[in-house]
């Protein structure tokens, strides 16, 4: 069972790009390798403009406060990246509005090992999850 | 660490709203069927997940999957607890 990848573009959220100061979390400790494989599996099933699109996942605080989308999605991370949506546009990285908000889409060009090293600065330091263990996956119907 | 049955990115959702991989990211596909309890994503960030279906998608078939609450230890605490004797 194979298929198209999937086009992104007719499916990206209409929406202003998050402010510069808004926050954005990543779960996880990432190196460099942890980068590229996920970049490239997200190359794999998604296109944007027809091209493989490489990117990784991320998610911005928008509605919720910080705390209750840490604790709804991010309960299962011990540690968590939390940039600012400016720190990631400084570095170069472009956030798409895809799937259902407040998820994005942050792409990369080449993944190569240039850029998954300007990733990693941009992330900044990881940082402890303070709602790590405490609580509920988040979807949306429920709220 | 964590052994996985399927590995991923648990930050990864699509429009769904899932969290989504590919099968062939399986230790065995043939496990990966819709209703599924599963612990997926990789050795140091893992959790307990409920299959939701398969799509096919780029070269290969993606798998949607649940987070469910709490912790891998969570649950073998719970399993530990239902087989004391």
């Amino acid at each position: 069972m194979a298929g198209e990848r999937i086009e992104q573009r007719s499916r990206l959220r209409a929406e202003q790009p998050p402010a510069t100061t808004t926050l954005v979390i990543r779960g996880g400790r990432d190196t460099p390798d942890k980068l590229r494989s996920h970049a490239e599996r997200t190359a794999r099933a998604w296109s944007l403009d027809g091209v493989p699109l490489l990117g990784i996942s991320v998610f911005a605080v928008l509605d919720l406060p910080l705390d209750d989308l840490l604790r709804r999605r991010f309960a299962t991370f011990r540690t968590i990246y939390l940039p600012t949506a400016g720190q990631l546009d400084e570095h170069g990285f472009e956030l798409l509005p895809t799937g259902q908000e407040p998820h994005f889409t942050l792409r990369l060009h080449r993944a190569d090992d240039r850029e998954l090293a300007q990733l990693l600065s941009a992330l900044g330091a990881p940082k402890p999850n303070p709602q790590y263990a405490r609580s509920m996956i988040w979807r949306r119907e429920e709220d | 660490m964590y052994r996985v049955d399927i590995t991923a990115d648990l930050n990864d959702e699509d429009e769904t709203g899932y969290v989504w991989t590919f099968l062939d990211e399986a230790r065995d596909p043939a496990q990966i069927i819709p209703g599924a309890l599963v612990v997926a994503g990789d050795p140091e960030a893992a959790a307990v997940c409920q299959v939701i279906d398969l799509a096919p998608a780029g070269d290969g078939t993606i798998v949607h999957l649940r987070l469910l609450p709490g912790l891998v230890d969570d649950y073998r605490a719970l399993i530990e607890r239902s087989l004391a004797s």
